[in-house]
């Protein structure tokens, strides 16, 4: 992804401080145009300094931030062409659903009548046009949310900024809102900027996430990417549900094999950027370990805890010291009961190596 | 509330009937705590319409009407509005002819000087208030405090100092000169009441109008205010009735065309050396309520939601 010409965003060595606390620390990224790009990082991470300085609501202490190739670092919030859904809605409470969707056409100055038809024609796509003489608050949750991205919609920005806006919502609205949004997407093509904690929501919904961590984006990748080659522990702690088990390591010789309490686990290849004799961390996502066939070359442990999650069964099985979770489907999980005995396989081709001290990936 | 409703209902006399979820029992129990608490004012009003031998007789006359034959005649008055014509002219001398008294004047006064000084104190202050909210200042708290700290001297500490300046500029006696002191006298309790309103708005509703377009002074006419118009009303209402309530200032800051009805009332029943008239005193006492009442009821729904402002999780 480099900078063509139709790069909606581009930030470059972006650092907010407020007093000694560092929100946002050279953070760079860029984003093309139409792209459904996802911040995803645990709260106060500086996910919403971010936003706040791509709108003009923050001015950063240091770099730059230009839209669609211009600068706008020092620009004034109108005329960027970015609207923002909050998390809290920050709906007009003193207006009514048709006043909070034309406030914004209302100080672009646009004609009553034009007003009008699309103040209609935004309710109705959102299905809001019963509500439309009603208060916010006098709305339930998933309505307000409606009215707070219609709000943003309705002068059609090229940016659309959206801070957790799932956060304050019940879990089947959230499942509804993240199709609608998608389908919003789709539907106008702008570029959306999403900040959430949520990894779900990011892996269902990026089109490229860029991981965060403490003001700075560690990792920037299509869902799939950030999956399957984690460029280090943070990340691969993050992504995937339920998460990566870790077991400690030390490296071998050969820099391929890993001393670990599961016995000798072996890279495919070998991994040059290892230390022989240094400890290391192997990490196997629990979808890539299952019962083992016969023959196949197996590890001997004990089940300790089930969890049926309807389809699957995460279960946690003791491997000497360590615990490693696995998911397995309901037909092969239903047998088994706490304390059996268990053969399980680990798939050498799925293992992630990191170093211990640092964390990042060997390869 | 339905469209055929009626006036009254209108402007909320009747909260639409409802005797709510507690019932009429309570609801009773309430009404008669509350008719406990009028019964000064009952009183007073009352005594307004007594005739002038009745107003300090015992037993006292206890109500205007006998109910019907419920109330035994001799606690029963015959009504007489001949008390509040005398409020505005009567002989000041046994026997003379009735002289106007000027209290039309010392009402104009009591109007005009408290409402423009509440007005004034309540522009200045909301704006201050929003500063001090919204762009707090280095020691913002201290600067706060200092503000306070002009309400917590007993007010007969400051006068002197006050007429001596008074005096010095010419603002003994005049309309401007009460004005600005009761302004002053007004800022910090509405900055004070404004600011704990602008603190509890959410700040995010605010930048949501910067990223629509407003500008800093749309943010604040279009979005901040409108919401914070309870309070506007608490705050009005409360300087109102502290400002009309008014004695000390403005028996010594006040000239004889400026007088207010609070010290205007101490001359007029005190002068003559006849004793106190007191069916007279209620006279104006009742008309003295009229303005504030009036305000209160027109403000209530407003004033309910302003007292109880940030006490509730809405």
């Amino acid at each position: 992804m480099s900078a063509s010409a139709n790069t909606a965003l581009s930030l470059k060595g972006v650092t907010k401080h407020y007093g000694r606390v560092r929100a946002v620390e050279n953070l760079s990224f860029e984003v093309a145009e139409g792209r459904f790009f996802v911040l995803f990082g645990p709260s106060s991470v500086g996910k919403t300094t971010t936003l706040r300085t791509i709108a003009g609501l923050v001015r950063p202490d240091a770099g730059s931030l230009e839209i669609f190739g211009k600068d706008m670092t020092a620009a004034e919030i109108k005329g960027r062409g970015v609207s923002m859904v909050f998390q809290s809605f920050a709906l007009y409470p003193h207006l009514t659903v048709y006043e909070n969707f034309a406030y914004p056409l209302v100080e672009e100055k646009v004609g009553k009548e034009e007003i009008d038809r699309r103040v209609k024609e935004t309710a109705a796509m959102l299905k809001l046009d019963k509500k439309i003489d009603r208060k916010p608050n006098t709305l339930s949750g998933g309505e307000q949310q409606r009215v707070a991205l219609g709000r943003s919609l309705i002068r059609r920005p090229k940016i659309l900024l959206l801070d957790e806006p799932l956060t304050n919502l019940d879990a089947k609205l959230r499942h509804d809102m993240r199709a609608e949004l998608k389908r919003l997407h789709r539907q106008f093509g702008m570029t959306i900027v999403y900040a959430t904690p949520d990894e779900l929501e990011a892996l269902s919904m990026g089109e490229e996430i860029a991981v965060m961590r403490e003001g700075a984006v560690v990792q920037r990748g299509t869902p799939d990417e950030l999956y399957e080659s984690p460029k280090d522990l943070y990340v691969a702690g993050k992504i995937g549900s339920p998460h990566m088990n870790l077991l400690q390591a030390k490296t071998g010789k050969d820099k391929s094999t890993f001393e670990t309490a599961l016995g000798k686990l072996v890279s495919p290849k070998k991994l040059a950027g290892a230390q022989a004799g240094e400890a290391a961390i192997v990490g196997i996502r629990p979808n890539d370990i299952r019962i083992a066939k016969k023959g196949e070359d197996a590890v001997k442990t004990q089940i300790r805890m089930l969890e049926p999650l309807g389809d699957v069964t995460v279960v946690s099985v003791a491997a000497g010291e360590e615990t490693l979770r696995l998911v397995l489907p309901e037909q092969v999980a239903s047998g088994l009961e706490p304390g059996q005995a268990a053969s399980i396989y680990l798939d050498p081709e799925k293992f992630h190596f990191f170093r211990a001290a640092g964390g990042e990936a060997l390869s | 509330m339905s469209q055929s409703s009626s006036f009254l209902e209108r402007i909320g006399f009747f909260k639409s009937g409802n005797v709510g979820e507690s019932g009429w029992g309570r609801t009773l129990g309430v009404g008669l705590i509350s008719l406990f608490y009028f019964l000064p004012v009952l009183f007073i009003i009352f005594t307004s319409l007594k005739p002038q031998d009745m107003a300090l007789s015992v037993p006292p006359t206890l109500s205007p009407t006998s109910l019907f034959g419920l109330i035994p005649d001799h606690y029963v008055f015959t009504p007489t509005l001949e008390n509040f014509s005398s409020v505005f002219s009567r002989s000041m001398t046994s026997g003379g002819a009735p002289e106007p008294t000027g209290f039309d004047r010392y009402f104009f006064n009591s109007i005009v000087i408290a409402s423009t000084s509440v007005f004034l104190a309540l522009i200045i202050g909301t704006l201050a208030a929003y500063g001090f909210s919204r762009y707090p200042l280095k020691g913002n708290d201290t600067y706060l405090f200092i503000i306070l700290t002009t309400r917590m001297l007993p007010a007969i500490v400051v006068i002197i100092p006050v007429i001596l300046m008074f005096r010095v500029v010419g603002l003994s006696g005049s309309y401007i000169g009460i004005i600005l002191l009761y302004t002053a006298f007004n800022l910090a309790f509405t900055i004070w009441m404004m600011k704990s309103f602008f603190d509890e708005l959410s700040t995010d509703v605010e930048d949501a109008a910067r990223i629509d377009g407003s500008s800093e002074t749309k943010v604040f006419l279009k979005i901040c205010l409108p919401q914070v118009i309870a309070g506007l009303a608490a705050t009005f209402v409360f300087g109102l009735i502290l400002t009309w309530n008014e004695f000390l200032f403005a028996l010594l800051l006040t000239g004889p065309d400026t007088r207010t009805v609070p010290v205007a009332m101490n001359q007029a029943v005190s002068s003559g050396g006849r004793g106190t008239d007191w069916t007279l005193l209620a006279s104006i006492e009742t008309l003295f309520l009229i303005p504030v009442f009036l305000v209160t009821f027109f403000l209530q729904d407003h004033l309910l939601r302003g007292v109880t402002f940030g006490t509730v999780k809405r």
